[in-house]
């Protein structure tokens, strides 16, 4: 069976996603993947990143992916990991304020950006509108997709708010539908969004015609 | 029922703000010192027998600690597996995903390296992936004794039930409706995979795991290991999701332990997504058959059920199926046979025998309807339940509301067409309906609840909270019994090293097993504080109660529900989508209506999912997977769900906190058939297979 090294699968896997979500040019070195049967030393590289407004300067190998970065290595684990394959959206951060799955990322990859989690939607000691919201809406039940719920979210108000207006209930469905919900509470994640978002809660209707 | 202060009312989660700030900390979040990183290696094969396991090649890689195969790790997981003695690892394995080895390692890199690296030598065996084939005589013997599981007897008999004389019953009925269904294997595909973090100090462990119940995780775990109970400690702070597949001690508990004993440091185990769906479990598949006899005025006289349902490669759960308890008939038969194949393993999810049997009877009983010009809420309201098994009475019984009031939240008679098919195309649509019932699991469950100098009460209970909202649910029941606003109680969970006994959130019991031992605990504290006053200073009153209620006997408690759906089928592509849901419950007094809501919708719209799109698919040529992980399962979307509108039917219930009967699983129980039924009058046209898919819509109108 032919191998497929973690940094190919990803590379392979995001090609998709550059096209739509036009992520900015890769700026880390390209090197060939290593198998572990060579046992050859990983590749590491040395980034700067900016996570939750504080400098990082870190030498990661070549094969963590952001998450993994987040996760393992910033000690910052409010960002879940529910399928490290892109299909699930747990993994949600904002990378200069661009939604993307953090599963799908490589950690050199983010050489020079500014990373927000959900660690850092508070301000001040003082809770994010939309964090108020979802507590007020009972929107996490087992709560292991809310972190990724709410940074898509953000990036969806943010760009409402620049544009002055409100999102529909249909429109919050659609720029959410890349964050699964097994606990399914999904009535009550598009309430509080658009409660946060400033939407009357009577606009558009679900799938009702 | 006479409103309370604090029961009842829409109430936050005590630990909403831990879930929304990244700060409440799950099972995968734990991070130990020196903590090496786990893989398992599963069989690529659905049945054979292992010649060799060459480990020469992993051992040999900088920073493997440690690798289990069954030539060197001989553990019964009896918890996951009664009656075949299931190993955590097997030889011969009997799916394609039964763990081979497991590999702890520095990192999870080198870990994901070592399995490869690992050389098995396998003698590939036939494998069986359809249920009918497994019974053939001659099919490979799966295991000793044959392809039939064992009933609840441990006979290699079907489990049957029986009241009346059917044959009776179909000779008095004036038409007799036969048919059969189908329903698929498919995931609980909880948000969060399967994940262990053992350590050992001394001969003392303490798991980490993603449990449903941190005691009957740690009993199992040391029965499996043969630890004594009092060297196990369980922790299960935050808990992702399991609908049913978190129940017990799991294998990577079993697996962490032994690893992080042989390395000698602690070791995380975390299984990827497409494992989580392959190799933990899912619902049990079916093949259903039914005979139904009716007279002329719409009066069942008798069922006839009988049914196959797939355990897969080992038998984990109960694989029975309950649908017909819902009717009132005198005669009634049931017949439900467990097959193994070399498939998935199924086991509990959410009302695991419930809604694909109920997908069964209530389609062919909705067909009854039509043929006689019923309206299906007419004809159920005719026959639904009066007395648990026509025998027993209820201790209270609130579904002929349910359908009522659901009916009219729907607006039924507006929506439903009495002759299905007849809207106009291409996208038409169509209303359905269809109810169900629930008893909550039994068990033994204690609490401890404190006061102390400062007048602040700590409640202590075993529970996990696996997203119901148990912690807060608890707390508000003390709150009530003591009569303190809830911020007064601090509610302690998810350790076993703090907190008692309690049975385990499976069977939807954690409110009114656990709640019964919060309301005794607090009476004897309220007694204690009565008899020697408060608390002063660095004085503290502890109660503790334990209850461990027998069934109850002469009467049968049980929640029930009415599902609503409307839908729009799309005749020309087979597109089918859910427009408009109500979903009527009596689940007695509503503790938390606000966290119940959530519960009730959410139940809805999964098992709209398991309506409309999810199925484990395997090829029948190489016996393999086709589609697991969330692409290939699709389950339900934020644009697949529609809004549901919850209808609480609260009966007085005699034996629960505060009037409280049980809740979350019932929410899922109805909805399948309900959409299915609403497909139905939407096309005129029934689809007797789950899930209801496009090509299936489009070949039934074919």
């Amino acid at each position: 069976m032919k191998k497929i090294s973690r940094r190919r699968f990803v590379e392979g896997t995001s090609a998709g996603i550059v096209a739509v979500a036009a992520i900015p040019a890769v700026e880390a070195q390209q090197k060939s993947p290593v198998t572990a049967a060579t046992q050859s030393p990983v590749p590491r590289t040395t980034i700067k990143l900016i996570v939750n407004g504080v400098d990082h300067r870190i030498e990661v190998e070549d094969r963590w992916t952001l998450v993994e970065l987040l996760r393992d290595h910033l000690e910052l684990t409010g960002t879940k990991i529910g399928c490290d394959r892109g299909e699930c959206g747990a993994c949600t951060v904002l990378v200069d304020g661009m939604p993307l799955y953090s599963c799908s990322q490589l950690a050199v990859w983010m050489n020079g950006r500014s990373i927000t989690t959900v660690e850092g939607l508070a301000k001040n000691g003082k809770l994010d509108p939309l964090q108020e919201a979802f507590i007020e809406h009972d929107a996490p039940q087992c709560g292991y997709c809310t972190s990724g719920q709410l940074m898509i979210a953000k990036a969806l108000l943010v760009s409402y708010e620049k544009k002055n207006a409100h999102p529909t209930r249909d429109e919050v469905r659609t720029a959410m539908t890349g964050n699964l919900c097994r606990c399914s509470n999904y009535n009550h994640y598009v309430e509080a969004v658009m409660a946060a978002g400033g939407t009357a809660p009577s606009t558009g209707g679900g799938n009702a015609a | 029922m006479t409103p309370l202060k604090t029961v009842g009312h829409a109430t936050h989660r005590i630990d909403a703000l831990q879930r929304v700030t990244g700060a409440a900390k799950y099972t995968s979040d734990v991070h130990l010192p020196g903590m090496l990183y786990a893989r398992v290696l599963r069989s690529p094969h659905p049945h054979a027998r292992i010649r060799k396991i060459d480990l020469s090649k992993a051992m040999a890689l900088p920073g493997v600690k440690a690798i289990l195969t069954h030539e060197n790790c001989d553990v019964t997981w009896s918890s996951g597996d009664q009656l075949n003695q299931r190993r955590l690892f097997n030889n011969p394995v009997r799916f394609a995903g039964d763990p081979v080895a497991a590999i702890a390692a520095v990192d999870r890199h080198v870990a994901e390296d070592a399995t490869h690296l690992i050389e098995v030598d396998y003698e590939v065996l036939p494998f069986l992936t359809d249920l009918e084939e497994a019974l053939k005589p001659g099919a490979v013997a799966i295991h000793e004794g044959g392809n039939l599981s064992l009933n609840n007897q441990r006979q290699p008999l079907p489990q049957t039930y029986k009241r009346g004389n059917v044959a009776d019953g179909l000779k008095a009925a004036d038409h007799v409706f036969e048919d059969n269904f189908t329903s698929a294997h498919h995931n609980n595909a909880q948000l969060e995979m399967r994940v262990s973090v053992a350590e050992w100090s001394g001969d003392k462990l303490t798991v980490h795991a993603a449990t449903q119940g941190i005691a009957n995780c740690r009993t199992d775990i040391a029965k499996d290991l043969k630890l004594n109970v009092d060297n196990v400690r369980v922790i299960s702070e935050y808990m992702g999701g399991g609908f049913g597949n978190k129940n017990q001690c799991q294998d990577s508990d079993l697996m962490a332990a032994l690893l992080a004993k042989e390395a000698g440091a602690p070791v995380k185990l975390e299984f990827t997504r497409k494992e989580d769906f392959v190799a933990v479990h899912g619902r049990w598949s079916s093949r259903q058959s039914y005979k139904v006899g009716v007279k002329n005025d719409g009066t069942l006289t008798a069922i006839q059920f009988t049914a196959l349902t797939g355990a897969g490669a080992y038998r984990k759960g109960s694989c029975d199926l309950s649908g017909t308890e819902i009717y009132q008939v005198a005669h009634l038969e049931t017949s439900v046979s467990p097959v193994y194949t070399n498939t998935a393993v199924a086991a509990n999810y959410r009302a695991p025998a419930y809604p694909q049997a109920v997908f069964g009877i209530e389609s062919l009983i909705d067909d009854v309807a039509y043929a006689l010009k019923m309206d299906p809420v007419e004809f159920r309201l005719k026959n639904m339940t009066r007395k648990f098994r026509d025998q027993t009475p209820y201790t209270s019984i609130g579904l002929e509301d349910c359908i009522r009031k659901g009916a009219e939240k729907f607006e039924w008679k507006k929506r439903w067409k009495p002759v299905a098919g007849s809207g106009p195309g291409p996208v038409k649509r169509g209303a359905g309906m269809a109810m169900g019932m629930f008893g909550s699991g039994l068990g033994r469950s204690s609490a401890v609840v404190r006061l102390d100098g400062n007048g602040q009460y700590q409640l202590h209970v075993g529970v996990t909270d696996v997203g119901t909202a148990a912690k807060t649910t608890m707390g508000l029941i003390a709150a009530e019994e003591l009569g303190v606003p809830l911020e007064k109680v601090t509610v302690v969970w998810g350790d076993t090293d703090t907190c008692p006994y309690s049975v385990g959130e499976s069977g939807s019991r954690t409110t009114v097993q656990t709640g019964m031992a919060v309301i005794e605990a607090v009476r004897d504290l309220k007694k204690q504080i009565a008899e020697k006053g408060a608390p002063k200073g660095s004085e503290v009153l502890t109660a503790m109660a334990t209850t461990n209620p027998p069934p109850l006997q002469g009467v049968s408690r049980n929640s029930f529900v009415a599902h609503f759906a409307e839908v729009e089928v799309n005749v020309e592509t087979g597109h089918a989508i859910v427009t408009r849901f109500v979903s009527a419950h009596d689940s007695g007094r509503v503790v938390n209506p606000l966290t119940a809501q959530s519960q009730v919708q959410g139940g809805a719209i999964q098992g709209i999912g398991m309506a409309l799109h999810e199925e484990l698919l395997y090829d029948k040529r190489s016996g393999l997977p086709l589609n697991a992980g969330y692409y290939g399962a699709r389950i339900m979307t934020h644009l697949d769900a529609p809004l549901v509108d919850v209808v609480w039917v609260e009966t007085d219930e005699p034996y629960g906190p505060f009037g409280a009967k049980t809740l979350g699983e019932p929410t899922i129980i109805p909805t399948v058939a309900a959409v299915a039924n609403a497909i139905h009058n939407a096309i005129g046209r029934r689809v007797k297979s789950l899930p209801i898919t496009r090509d299936k819509i489009l070949g039934v109108l074919a």
